[in-house]
């Protein structure tokens, strides 16, 4: 444990000047750029009444006092109004994330433990065993995701007309109350199943087609673990104590694997927001792609500063507590830390 | 010449002609009468919602996948390159700084760098390329940094030093030829990683206009139709995992 704290601090730094990187970016990019924010908004700007909204946003002060205040305000969760839909960027970023997290959660709730089942059953085989983890690989790496998505919705919509094209929910059911925000934990709270399967209906496809990523992430990484020639003597010296194969695989490889696993998920916490963006704009799922693609093209420059800066801070944390996580779970890197 | 060691840069080329030549125009609507018509003999892969040839669309957003991947995949590789440079040159100041911005930058997929490229820029295809190749510029370097260290710290490039080569002599002489297949390697990886992205991206939006002939864009632009014609939005998916497989491909 002693190397880890040192790492963890040197995380917390790096983390910081991420903040203030970013910030500092958005901040200028925002503002500098040619093609005011305000003036955008019109089709033949007033120059007074441009001022005077610029005069109520703070978008007039000078450049220090602004980047003091949109900083504090961040911090504070103060994020002011969207300039589209003049409703707290706050609120709206957090119904997006929850969303977002839904999908997210989601697929990594069946595509991590399709990749470890695919891994323990392939890994140091020969055949079709080992043509499970190239073939679940290849998927991952050669055919994106929403092309999965679109063939899903041929299949599963259009065809058999079993599921709904797209959205998080339909007009036609009613919603549990609201509590975390999840429909599916809320529809369990409220013990409404009807509610239950209409948002497990909407959410199937999606988080289908978007956990295949992680499942050939899990399963390959996996794979190669398992193949490294400490794990082969080890698991021969357990099967000569008479272990099972299966018992083998599932007790004790699975325990030395399931260390790396977490890191490798925090590790990639990003790619997998940014394949849910994309899953999202495919299944017209209301998260946080359409809230940050929209403020982009748009410059509403509270929903940019805050949630893009949301957003980026939280693939960040993600990757530095995985970092710190591999610290504390793999002795060897720990030594490596100390020395 | 063995054409099965050939395949992926065949295919590229293939795949390249198609934004000099394609049988009709990708943008000109010539056939609304026959706008969801299967194929036939003047439209091998039938034609459009729009009543636009199909296969000329498909082969140039093809073409436009592959070309611009490859211009991303040159980009990356060329800045990491830059900043390995300037990070051995001097490794105390500019070596420290580049190694911490890309352990950070390592958690930024390319989308997210894409979006906040857009705060600066228009959506153009430069601002596409660059997206992509600032997206894998981190792993870009990671890994040439890696060959470099291995090859650098070799016991006969050591020797090399001894017997007085250095420089640009040390490097084109002992350095590259063993860099060379690592580098040719990463390359491929690069090209397929930055195909799979770029066409993300595209599906998302991220083109000079709606109707952009693209790979991932003609999917999102057929995705429309999905329900009466499947095979216009999912034919292009199926060419670029077939290009992907082919920049993967290992003999």
């Amino acid at each position: 444990m002693r190397g880890a704290l040192p790492i963890l601090f040197h995380k917390l730094a790096g983390l910081a000047a991420a903040f203030l990187a970013a910030s500092l970016l958005l901040f200028t990019a925002v503002r500098l750029i040619p093609g005011d924010p305000v003036a955008l908004r019109f089709k033949n700007p007033d120059p007074a009444r441009v001022a005077e909204i610029r005069h109520h946003l703070g978008l007039d002060d000078p450049l220090p006092v602004q980047y003091g205040r949109y900083v504090g305000g961040f911090v504070t969760g103060d994020w002011g109004r969207g300039l589209l839909s003049g409703r707290p960027v706050a609120g709206e970023f957090r119904s997006a994330l929850t969303a977002t997290l839904e999908l997210t959660l989601a697929s990594l709730l069946w595509g991590v433990p399709l990749g470890a089942a695919v891994a323990l059953v392939g890994a140091g085989a020969r055949g079709w065993r080992r043509g499970l983890v190239s073939g679940l690989g290849g998927v991952g790496l050669m055919v994106p995701i929403f092309w999965l998505g679109l063939v899903g919705l041929v299949v599963f919509t259009h065809w058999l007309g079993w599921l709904p094209g797209g959205g998080r929910w339909s007009f036609s059911d009613l919603a549990p109350p609201e509590r975390t925000g999840f429909l599916l934990v809320d529809a369990l709270l409220a013990g409404d199943f009807s509610a239950f399967a209409a948002a497990l209906r909407h959410l199937a496809l999606p988080a289908l087609c978007l956990g295949l990523f992680p499942a050939a992430l899990v399963a390959g990484t996996l794979t190669t673990r398992l193949e490294e020639p400490s794990v082969e003597i080890l698991s021969r010296a357990l099967s000569a104590r008479g272990l099972s194969p299966w018992r083998l695989r599932a007790r004790h490889l699975l325990k030395l694997a399931a260390a790396p696993l977490a890191v490798l998920i925090g590790t990639n916490f990003g790619a997998l927001l940014g394949g849910a963006v994309i899953t999202e704009s495919l299944f017209s799922w209301p998260g946080m792609g359409r809230l940050l693609m929209t403020a982009v093209l748009e410059r509403d420059v509270p929903v940019v500063e805050n949630a893009l800066l949301a957003v980026l801070l939280l693939s960040f944390l993600a990757a530095a507590l995985a970092d710190t996580a591999a610290v504390i779970l793999d002795p060897h890197l720990r030594r490596a830390a100390n020395r | 010449m063995d054409p099965r060691r050939h395949l992926p840069l065949l295919l590229a080329l293939a795949a390249l002609l198609g934004l000099l030549w394609t049988p009709h125009d990708p943008d000109a609507q010539n056939f609304r009468e026959l706008a969801l018509h299967g194929p036939s003999g003047s439209h091998w892969l039938g034609v459009d919602g729009l009543g636009r040839d199909f296969l000329s669309r498909l082969w140039c957003g093809a073409g436009r996948t592959v070309g611009l991947a490859l211009l991303s995949t040159v980009l990356g590789l060329g800045l990491s390159a830059a900043f390995l440079f300037l990070a051995e040159r001097f490794p105390k100041t500019l070596g420290r700084l580049i190694g911490s911005a890309v352990n950070l930058a390592v958690a930024l997929p390319s989308l997210f760098v894409g979006l906040l490229l857009l705060v600066f820029l228009k959506p153009s295809l430069a601002t596409l390329v660059l997206s992509v190749a600032l997206g894998n510029l981190p792993f870009a370097y990671r890994q040439l940094r890696v060959f470099w260290q291995t090859q650098r710290a070799a016991q006969h490039v050591e020797a090399s030093e001894t017997l007085g080569s250095a420089g640009w002599e040390l490097f084109r002489r002992t350095l590259w030829p063993n860099l060379r297949p690592a580098v040719a390697t990463l390359a491929g990886q690069l090209a397929a990683l930055s195909a799979l992205e770029l066409s993300g991206l595209a599906f998302l939006g991220l083109v000079p206009n709606p109707d952009f002939p693209e790979l991932g864009a003609l999917m999102r632009q057929n995705q429309s139709v999905l329900a009466q014609a499947p095979w216009l939005a999912l034919a292009p998916g199926v060419v670029l995992a077939g290009l992907l497989a082919a920049a993967r491909w290992r003999k």
